[in-house]
């Protein structure tokens, strides 16, 4: 258990800093699946097989494939320096997110958690369906939050649609594709 | 705690960690793209503290995991309207380096 555990923290945190540090786009976002996929190990051990396949199927493969399409349509030539790919607050940047993990380590190691033993979520499908819909003692706002969840997705669908249209009265700037 | 069960503060230190990664990530890099990979770690890194959460506070009903399912469903939408923006900008500026698009106006 605790070997699986070591083995996921260094997955998704080695993939993590290659996200952020990979001088090409395209193997941050390579980088970026395999951050995903840790996580998804970590929905395993935490007793949400459902999650973990929701990750696999909307992050490793729906988001992944959304942003290999960005990098597509926006792709410059490779950059080979770090100078091009990062600004100059490397360092002040580094200073501020290692403050915030040190705060947020502080925190969460202070903090009484009270009784905290595992095995308490919903390993059941049926039973984070009763959860979404709000029933089966989670808050019944969850209801609510589903049907805004659900619109929302179709406003944003459409605004993607709307915003990244190409006009027809809008010449193209690039000859030819 | 017996042996072999892993407490949960070592999750909620990997959540961190991975946070904290995904914030140097969009403070440091130039690329719009990235920027918005980097985000995406760090909506991850909450989604696990929220499952860690759901699975080892017994009071709370399992109700991390259903905030979870909906920040997922938030972030997928983040992600297309973002990209959308990302490549309307890139049609109109020719680039996608934050740096660069500095102003409002088209």
């Amino acid at each position: 258990m605790i070997a699986v555990f070591v083995v996921l923290a260094c997955m998704t945190l080695l993939s993590a800093f290659g996200v952020v540090i990979s001088r090409s786009v395209v193997h941050s976002a390579l980088f970026m699946a395999g951050a995903f996929l840790g996580v998804a190990g970590f929905y395993v051990m935490l007793h949400s097989p459902a999650l973990a396949a929701l990750q696999v199927l909307i992050y490793v493969g729906a988001v992944t494939v959304v942003i290999l399409f960005g990098i597509m349509f926006t792709q410059k030539p490779q950059a080979r320096r770090f100078r091009v790919i990062l600004n100059r607050q490397v360092w002040g940047g580094f200073v501020v997110a290692a403050g915030i993990a040190a705060i947020l380590i502080y925190v969460f190691l202070e903090q009484d958690w009270g009784g905290t033993s595992p095995g308490h979520g919903p390993r059941l499908v049926a039973q984070l369906g009763r959860i979404l819909v709000g029933t089966g003692g989670a808050p019944q706002i969850f209801g609510l939050l589903f049907e805004g969840s659900s619109v929302l997705l179709l406003v944003a669908t459409v605004a993607a649609i709307v915003i990244s249209r190409r006009r027809p009265e809008q010449p193209t700037e690039r000859g030819g594709e | 705690m017996s042996e072999g069960v892993i407490p949960l503060q070592a999750y909620l230190i990997v959540a961190a960690l991975m946070f904290a990664l995904g914030a140097w990530g969009v403070t440091i890099r130039r690329n719009a793209v990235v920027v918005f990979m980097c985000v995406e770690l760090m909506i991850n890194a909450v989604n696990l503290t929220l499952v860690a959460f759901s699975d080892y506070l017994p009071k709370a009903h399992g109700a991390g995991s259903g905030y979870a399912v909906v920040v997922i469903a938030i972030a997928a939408a983040e992600v297309a309207v973002g990209l959308a923006i990302v490549i309307a900008v890139f049609r109109t500026r020719r680039t996608v380096n934050i740096d660069e698009i500095d102003s409002m106006k088209g």
